[in-house]
C-alpha cells in the first residue's frame, strides 16, 4: 500500500468518484421516474402487471456488458449508453417496490379517501403515493447502490468512472490503485443509502417506529431478492 | 332525507345484495340497518355516496336522485364514518379532520382551527392535533373518526359498523356519545350494525334485514322488541327481549313505598313498629343500607339504627329518569328484593316490590298496545311513528313520551 499514492492523485480519484455518482445517482432517479406511472398503471391495471414485469425481467438477466454493447451503436461511447443501460437495470429493482407500496395502502384509507370526495388523481397523489414510499424508497436504495456498483464498469466501454482505478491497477500491478478504487465504490454507496434513509426519515414522522423497520426490511427483501451480482 | 326508491344490487354473477330496498331515512333521525353478514346492509349504506352503484331503483337525497350529482362533489356532502377508521395514517390528527373543508377549498389555518373545536365536540383533547394516528388509541380514533365525518358539517352521515372494532366499554361510551350528540346536531343518519342491542340503543328506527337484502321490519326499537313480526325478527332481536324492552318504559308510573325508609338516628323501637320486613336505612337522605327485621329482636329499643350491621344497598335507580329494567335490575339485585329508587342528588324516595314493578310493567305494556292501535296502519308505522317515537339519551333511558303519558294505574 503506497499511501503517497493518494494524496498525488487527489483529483484524478475526486473526479473518477465524481463521474461515478453521476452515473449510479442518475440512472436511479430516471429509474424511479419511469417507475412510478409503470407501477400505477399497474396497481391499478391488474393485468398490466404480469408483462410489464416479464419484459423487465428479460432485461435484468442481459449482462450489463452486453446491453452496453448493444447500445453502442445507437449512442457511442458515452455517458447516455451507460444510463440508458443502468435505468433499466435499477426500474427492475424499484418498480416491484412502487406497486407492492401502492398495493399495501390499506382498502380502509382508500375508500374513506374516495368516500371524502378526492377524485382519483388527487387520492393518487396525497394519499397513495405518500403512504407507499416507504416501500418505494426501500427499492430505490437497492437501486442506487447497484447503479453505482455497477457504473463502476463503464470504464470497459470508456465511460471515465471508479473502474479506470482497478484496470489501471491491473495493468500496472499496483494494488494500491485497486483497493482505493473499491473504497471509493464503498463509501460512495454507502453515503447515499444512508442519504436515503435520511429522505425516508423525513417523509415518514407518520410511521410508528417498529412500522418502519418491518416496511424497510420488507422493501429491501422484496429488492434485494431481484438484486443483480455486479 | 334519504330515500330509497327499489332500490336493488345484482353482482354479475348473479348474487342479489339488496331486493328492491324501500326505505326513508327521516331528516334529522337515526335509522339503523341491522342484519346477519352478507344481508346487503352495507351494500345499502355504500350505494348512497355511490361506492357502489345500485343496478335498479333510484336513491334520492332530499327529493334529487344521487346520480345527477357529481361524486365527488355529492360525497363531499355526505359524513362518512367506518369501522376501521380509515384515517390518514400519514396525516395529523387536525389535517385528517380538516380533510374535507380543505376539499372544499378552505384556508389550511381555518380548517385546522375547525378541526380543533371538533375534538372538543367529540370528546377529545386539543391537545391531540398534532398527533398521528398510530399514536391514538383505537377508541380515540374512531373518535377522530367521527370528527371528520363531521367537519364538513354535512346534514348527512352513513356510518359503517362504526364501533364495532372496539372493546365494550369504550365502545358503550361512544354510543352514547353518538347519542347526545346527534340530540344537539340531529343529523340524518343512516347506521349500520350487526349487533341488533347496538341498533336498539341509537336508532329512532330500525331496519332488519334478512338475508339476501330484504327487510323483514322497519320499526321502532320498542316496537321490535314488543312485537317482533315473525320469527325470524323474534329470534334476531334475541331470547331475553322482553326484559330488554323495559328499557323504554320509563319509571315514573312506578309506585314507591316509603315505610320501609328510615334514617339513621331512627330507633330499633320506630323502625319494629313500620312492621316492614326490610329496613333501607338513609344517612343524610342517601340510602346506606338495608337491615333485615329479623336482626331487630332482641336489640334494646333505643339503638339507633345507624349501630347495626347493614347489608349494602347495591345499585339504585333514578325515578322518572331511568327505565324499568333499571328498577327491574336494583330490585333483582338487592338482599331485600326491592328496588331503591332515588332522585337526581341520590336521596332515597322510596322502594319498589316486585309486586309493584310488575303492575307498572303491565300499565306501561297497556298504555304501548293502545299507542300501537291508535296508529291507524301498523304497516305504514316507519312514517307515522316517527314523530312520536322516542329519542332515549344516555342519561335517561326509559323516558318515551308515549308511554310518559299513559295512565299509571299502578298504585295499589
Amino acid at each position: 500500500m503506497s499511501w503517497s499514492w493518494i494524496p498525488q492523485n487527489w483529483s484524478l480519484i475526486w473526479q473518477l468518484t465524481w463521474e461515478n455518482a453521476k452515473l449510479g445517482v442518475l440512472s436511479a432517479i430516471y429509474g424511479l421516474i419511469i417507475s412510478i406511472p409503470l407501477g400505477v398503471i399497474a396497481a391499478r391495471f391488474r393485468w398490466f402487471y404480469p408483462p410489464t414485469l416479464a419484459v423487465v425481467s428479460i432485461i435484468y438477466a442481459v449482462p450489463s456488458l452486453a446491453l452496453w454493447i448493444a447500445l453502442i451503436p445507437a449512442f457511442g461511447l458515452t455517458d447516455t449508453t451507460v444510463i440508458i443501460g443502468l435505468t433499466a437495470f435499477s426500474l427492475c429493482v424499484i418498480l416491484p417496490n412502487v406497486v407492492a407500496g401502492l398495493r399495501a395502502v390499506p382498502a380502509p384509507v382508500r375508500q374513506a379517501a374516495t368516500a371524502m370526495g378526492y377524485g382519483p388523481t388527487r387520492r393518487l397523489v396525497t394519499v397513495e403515493l405518500p403512504l407507499a414510499a416507504p416501500v418505494i424508497i426501500g427499492g430505490l436504495r437497492v437501486g442506487v447502490v447497484s447503479s453505482i456498483s455497477l457504473a463502476s464498469l463503464g470504464q470497459l466501454i470508456g465511460v471515465s468512472s471508479l473502474s479506470y482505478l482497478f484496470i489501471d491497477g491491473l495493468q500496472r500491478s499496483f494494488p494500491t490503485e485497486i483497493i482505493v478504487g473499491l473504497v471509493c465504490v464503498i463509501v460512495l454507496a454507502v453515503v447515499c443509502d444512508l442519504v436515503l434513509v435520511g429522505v425516508r426519515r423525513a417523509l415518514t414522522p407518520w410511521q410508528p417506529r417498529r412500522q418502519v423497520a418491518i416496511a424497510q426490511w420488507t422493501g429491501m427483501q422484496r429488492a434485494a431478492l431481484r438484486r443483480r451480482p455486479a | 332525507m334519504i330515500t330509497f326508491e327499489a332500490v336493488t344490487k345484482r353482482y354479475p354473477d348473479g348474487t342479489v345484495a339488496v331486493d328492491a330496498l324501500d326505505l326513508e331515512v327521516p331528516v334529522g333521525k337515526t335509522v339503523v340497518l341491522v342484519g346477519p353478514s352478507g344481508c346487503g346492509k352495507t351494500t345499502s349504506l355504500r350505494m348512497v355516496n355511490r361506492l357502489v352503484e345500485p343496478t335498479e331503483g333510484r336513491i334520492l337525497l332530499d327529493g334529487k336522485d344521487i346520480r345527477e350529482q357529481n361524486p365527488a362533489k355529492l360525497r363531499r356532502g355526505i359524513g362518512y364514518v367506518i369501522q376501521q377508521t380509515g384515517l390518514f395514517p400519514h396525516r395529523t390528527v387536525e389535517d385528517n379532520i380538516a380533510t374535507v373543508p380543505v376539499l372544499n377549498g378552505w384556508r389550511r389555518q381555518k380548517a385546522r382551527d375547525r378541526a380543533r373545536e371538533l375534538l372538543t365536540t367529540v370528546g377529545l383533547d386539543p391537545e391531540l392535533a398534532r398527533r398521528y394516528p398510530y399514536q391514538l388509541s383505537g377508541g380515540q380514533q374512531q373518535r377522530v373518526g367521527v370528527a371528520r365525518a363531521l367537519a364538513a358539517d354535512p346534514p348527512v352521515l352513513l356510518m359503517d359498523e362504526p364501533f364495532s372494532a372496539v372493546d365494550p366499554v369504550v365502545r358503550a361510551s361512544l354510543q352514547d356519545e353518538l347519542i347526545t350528540l346527534q340530540r344537539e346536531l340531529q343529523k340524518t343518519i343512516l347506521f349500520v350494525t350487526h349487533d341488533i342491542e347496538e341498533a336498539i340503543k341509537v336508532g329512532d328506527l330500525v331496519a332488519l334485514f334478512r338475508p339476501h337484502g330484504k327487510i323483514a321490519q322497519f320499526d321502532t326499537p320498542e316496537r321490535l322488541l314488543g312485537d317482533p313480526v315473525d320469527d325470524y325478527v323474534a329470534g334476531f332481536v334475541g331470547f331475553d327481549r322482553g326484559i330488554r324492552r323495559l328499557s323504554f318504559f320509563t319509571s315514573q308510573g312506578l309506585s314507591l313505598n316509603t315505610g320501609p325508609v328510615q334514617s339513621a338516628d331512627t330507633t330499633v323501637a320506630t323502625a319494629q313498629a313500620s312492621g316492614e320486613s326490610w329496613i333501607l336505612v338513609t344517612d343524610g337522605g342517601k340510602p346506606s343500607g338495608w337491615v333485615p327485621a329479623d336482626s331487630l329482636a332482641g336489640q334494646p329499643g333505643s339503638t339507633p339504627l345507624s349501630q347495626l350491621a347493614a347489608e349494602p344497598v347495591g345499585h339504585t335507580f333514578t325515578v322518572g329518569t331511568d327505565s324499568l329494567r333499571a328498577a327491574l335490575d336494583a330490585a333483582v339485585l338487592s338482599p331485600a328484593g326491592q328496588a331503591v329508587g332515588v332522585d337526581d342528588d341520590g336521596q332515597a324516595v322510596g322502594v319498589a316490590t316486585f309486586d309493584q314493578l310488575r303492575a307498572a310493567i303491565q300499565a306501561a305494556e297497556r298504555a304501548a298496545e293502545a299507542a300501537a292501535a291508535a296508529s291507524s296502519q301498523p304497516a305504514d308505522a316507519t312514517t307515522d311513528e316517527t314523530d312520536n317515537s322516542k329519542k332515549r339519551d344516555p342519561g335517561q333511558p326509559g323516558v318515551q313520551p308515549g308511554v310518559q303519558s299513559a295512565p299509571s294505574g299502578a298504585q295499589p
